[in-house]
């Protein structure tokens, strides 16, 4: 008996042992991977930021444009603006100061801006301590909060509406491999298409106005009703953006997923499973969907990032208070400090994103891991 | 399989992140959102005329700051040196519908409600409704003064002194009394330079603002300003010291007060504020004017999208909304809608600018003439401005208290145009119009923002009139900061463009337009007229509206005489309400000067 035991444990220990050391080249490459690709991400959002700075430097106008046509503003008043603000200043203390702060300049008008001279506390300490900057447009508030306070409201209709197109995606590209050659793929192949060629935001104001003017079935603006807020007033006016910011999303998913079924479908194990008698759904769930899955859910990721930047056009129909419709006021109103803080969590989601899938793509499909040993 | 070499999609990942930032702001081409992005953003002048007019009701109530400085002096009828002016109304006496709730829409949403760091429309409405702002207003008939929060105000002999006495009865909404500390502590705070006030050098012709007890206040100015009294008036809107003085005047961070005012004078308190989607405003009890008015909540739905604004409207989700110009005729027959319309003492005007620099074929006066006389005006503001608009021929409007009928105003007359042209030495022949070297004129127009159906209208309409006499005209759409870029150019490169602007009540105001300091920056067209200045000056050295409408006539004659402009139209206002809001008005100034008064009935 205790010679079973003893059996069984140094058994699992050697398991154990073997299972790291076999693993162990896998790690110290991962990690090497993972680190390797940080660092090139970095540098990719570094000079993605320095381009975008560039870009909005180069636009014509600024923050202080809206005094450009105004007959009650003059010169004296533009200029103590611009001193008080820094934006007399070359781009390049502009952008040292946006990226590293202007604590530690020295004290003169040619580096830090007129408030910063004022008092030591306004500052900015750059992006690199974290600190986005006041924005212009909204007259000093910090910038994080501004954008802070947008971000659920983008996050819960960008989540919803992934999740509808998968709901509604993935049974379309199931129906449309199974049937496929037949009627039903050709319509829904053809319809996906057609759908996606017209603006989201077109086939959303035609539908707000037939299903929320005329018939009046769902409410015509907002998150919620004034007053309201309760679970199933919300969810009332996610209704309809969430359903038609999901269309972009069907011809995707359901893409996928009719050509990885495709692909399994005619693998041996597939037929081997019917042959043994299996019916036709329990073949599909066990085995096609497992396999199906695997790029599905790496795509799902930069799917996700590519909704999240909200359309602008879409939120204005919906009278959404998303982050799209905060990027267009601050482009609008030149708020660089606004622009570029957008600017650059976009792309740190974009970039992170990437990443984050390549990662798990890496881990996740042997085949591709060896292939980079090499690489 | 799909191998994802590491560098190699820097680049595609580079303008993916571009493009998820271009692709949500990408301009709205569609009518859907046809709001140039200047009536979106910040300036009160704005030039896009017919969509901002609506959306802010009580943008007309003389208690905002920016709609300070739009004074009458004609009010100066009353405010000749050495006079004094008392109110004899009674504003103790309650209101009596009190009760019922407002829903009003609006495309864009505030920044603050601190009325020193903004300038936009948007929060000038909101903080009008919670400060109570003028020790004068402006009287709906006569557009003079009138005592307002000053309930007896005095001008000295010499016209540099003015002594205001302020209503003792006026509370915070807190229960202290509102006084003159309040007004003298609030001016204090705005006039210093870090302070970051914009328009400080509007107040740069004061002197001295003392309080020189509780109820009185004493400004004084340095050399006799016509606009002076609604300046000095309209300005500053008190602050609450005794809340504020404790706290950073422009940090929003630091200071609640800008972004939530708890201790208002205004008509209204506010309740809710959910940034871009709506704010809620209830009844103040404590407001000095006549108590709490009688909506006794008032609130305001962010909705971008204007012909949604209009949707809500006839369905009744709200009080009031947009109408686009090309639903008016199908607005007027709705059940549940009255539309209200008024001819506003301070129009938007719209106006085609002639390049007057040397080097340019408009620098020759016959051109600019005849370039006037073959553009059919009636008809644009006919038929693209459907009737909402009527023609101008000079500086002010037919609204404006100065207005001179008695100026050229080149009607329609290609016949006449191109006598005009001849004079210079041009021909028209085969169809082309040739200059003195036998070249066919080509001339460049631009129009900005390239949103605006209105301004593109008239481009095109335009370039076909001047097809017909010969004349070749390019069109150039500018998005809104590169037009300004190019029509404030030192060394612009366009002949035409297309502009507007919004008058104000107070006709001096206008000077800087036309004055020669300010090329290229508001006199994009570089006109010089000495004695078109010298005019203005005489007009604002004087309380006297006679001489002063005189002068501005004068004025008027000759810029219309030397066509730096081709005047087109001023734009008619109006509006859309339900029908269960009564006691509505409307009045040049505007339908929102009785907003407090106004009830429900269902």
């Amino acid at each position: 008996m205790v010679n079973s035991n003893w059996l069984m444990v140094s058994q699992v220990a050697n398991y154990h042992l073997l299972f790291t050391i076999y693993h162990l080249p896998f790690i110290k490459t991962m990690t090497r991977y993972i680190i390797r690709r940080s660092l090139q991400s970095l540098l990719l959002l570094w000079i993605a930021t320095l381009i975008g700075f560039s870009i909005y430097q180069a636009a014509p106008g600024g923050p202080l444009q809206f005094m450009d046509d105004d007959p009650r503003r003059n010169a004296e008043d533009l200029n103590r603006l611009n001193r008080l603000y820094g934006l007399d200043r070359t781009i390049l203390v502009e952008y040292v100061s946006w990226s590293f702060g202007e604590d530690w300049l020295p004290a003169t008008p040619f580096w830090q801006s007129g408030r910063c001279m004022n008092d030591v506390q306004n500052c900015s300490r750059g992006i690199t301590r974290l600190d986005f900057g006041r924005s212009f447009y909204f007259q000093g508030e910090s910038v994080i909060s501004l954008i802070v306070e947008r971000m659920p409201a983008t996050f819960l209709l960008a989540f919803t509406s992934l999740v509808l197109s998968a709901v509604i995606g993935v049974p379309l590209g199931i129906i449309s491999a199974l049937t496929r050659g037949r009627w039903p793929d050709n319509l829904i192949r053809v319809s996906t298409v057609v759908i996606n060629t017209v603006p989201d935001w077109w086939i959303g104001l035609l539908l707000l106005i037939i299903l929320g003017g005329y018939l009046q079935v769902v409410p015509l603006s907002g998150m919620q009703d004034i007053g309201d807020g309760s679970f199933w007033d919300r969810v009332h006016h996610l209704l309809l953006p969430a359903v038609v910011s999901s269309i972009g999303g069907w011809i995707g998913f359901s893409r996928i997923l009719r050509f990885e079924m495709l692909e399994v479908l005619n693998q041996d194990y597939v037929r081997t499973a019917r042959a043994k008698g299996l019916s036709q759904i329990t073949v599909i769930v066990r085995h096609v969907l497992r396999n199906a899955m695997l790029p599905f859910v790496t795509s799902f990721g930069s799917i996700f990032l590519l909704v999240l930047s909200g359309s602008v056009l879409f939120e204005n129909v919906f009278s959404w208070p998303g982050m799209g419709r905060l990027a267009y006021t601050a482009i609008n109103a030149r708020d660089y400090p606004l622009m570029m803080a957008l600017f650059v969590i976009g792309s740190f989601l974009g970039i992170l994103g990437v990443l984050m899938v390549d990662i798990l793509y890496s881990v996740v499909d042997p085949r591709v891991r060896y292939d980079r040993q090499r690489v | 399989m799909r191998d994802r070499g590491n560098v190699r999609y820097a680049a595609p990942l580079l303008l993916m992140s571009l493009a998820l930032f271009l692709s949500s702001c990408s301009a709205p081409a569609a009518p859907a959102a046809a709001v140039a992005p200047a009536a979106e953003a910040t300036t009160t002048t704005a030039t896009e005329t017919i969509t901002e007019t609506t959306t802010t009701v009580t943008a007309t109530t003389a208690s905002t700051v920016t709609q300070a400085t739009e004074q009458s002096s004609a009010a100066q009828a009353g405010a000749l040196s050495g006079i004094t002016v008392t109110s004899d109304e009674d504003v103790t006496i309650p209101r009596t519908h009190i009760g019922g709730e407002y829903k009003d829409v609006s495309s864009s949403d505030a920044v603050s409600f601190h009325p020193y760091l903004t300038t936009d429309a948007a929060s000038s409405s909101y903080q009008g409704l919670v400060y109570s702002g003028s020790l004068l207003r402006l009287d709906e008939e006569t557009l003079d003064y009138i005592p307002n929060m000053a309930e007896s105000y005095a001008i000295a002999e010499d016209g540099l002194t003015f002594t205001f006495h302020l209503r003792q009865n006026m509370q915070w909404s807190d229960g202290q009394p509102l006084t003159a500390q309040d007004f003298k502590w609030t001016y204090d705070q705005a006039t210093n330079p870090d302070n970051a006030f914009p328009y400080l050098s509007q107040l740069g012709f004061i002197t001295s603002y003392e309080a020189i007890d509780d109820y009185t206040l004493q400004i004084k100015i340095g050399e006799i300003y016509a606009p002076a009294l609604g300046q000095m008036s309209g300005l500053i809107t008190p602050l609450p010291k005794h809340i504020w003085e404790n706290l950073p005047w422009g940090d929003p961070e630091k200071n609640p007060e800008i972004n939530s005012p708890s201790v208002v004078s205004g008509a209204y308190k506010l309740v809710e504020w959910k940034r871009d989607q709506y704010v809620t405003f209830a009844a103040n009890e404590n407001y000095w004017y006549k108590g709490s008015p009688n909506l006794a909540s008032y609130t305001i739905e962010i909705v971008p999208d204007q012909d949604i604004e209009y949707q809500k409207l006839k369905s009744g989700e709200v009080d009031t909304g947009y109408i686009p110009p090309e639903k008016l005729e199908e607005a007027r027959t709705l059940d549940n809608v009255s539309v209200y319309e008024w001819w506003p003492a301070a129009a938007s005007w719209s106006y085609i600018g002639l390049n007057m620099r040397a080097g340019f074929v408009t620098n020759d006066i016959n051109v600019r003439h005849g370039l006037a006389y073959a553009i059919d005006k009636q008809l644009l503001t006919d038929e693209v401005m459907l009737g909402q608009a009527k023609r101008l021929c000079s500086v002010f409007p037919e609204t404006s208290w100065t207005y001179n009928p008695d100026v050229p105003c080149y009607d329609y007359d290609p016949d006449t145009a191109v006598a005009e042209f001849a004079k210079s030495g041009y021909t028209f022949s085969d169809g082309q119009m040739l200059d003195p070297e036998g070249n066919q004129v080509t001339l460049k127009l631009v129009y900005g923002p390239n949103t605006n159906k209105v301004r593109e209208l008239i481009a095109v309409t335009v370039q076909d009139y001047l097809s017909q006499i010969g004349i070749n005209v390019e069109v150039q759409a500018l998005e809104w900061s590169s037009f300004l870029d190019a029509i404030q150019a030192e060394e612009p490169d366009w002949d035409m463009f297309i502009g507007g602007w919004s008058s104000t009540i107070e006709p001096h105001i206008m000077y800087t337009i036309w004055a020669e300091d300010s090329i290229p920056s508001l006199n994009s067209v570089a006109y010089i007229n000495k004695d078109v200045e010298q005019l203005f000056q005489a007009g604002g050295a004087t309380y006297d509206t006679a001489v002063r409408k005189e002068k501005y006539g004068e004025v008027q004659k000759l810029v219309a005489e030397d066509a730096p402009y081709i005047f087109l139209f001023y734009n008619k206002a109006w509006s859309g309400q339900n029908k269960r809001v009564q006691g509505i008005d409307p009045k040049p100034l505007g339908i929102g000067w009785n907003f407090e008064d106004w009830y429900v009935q269902e």
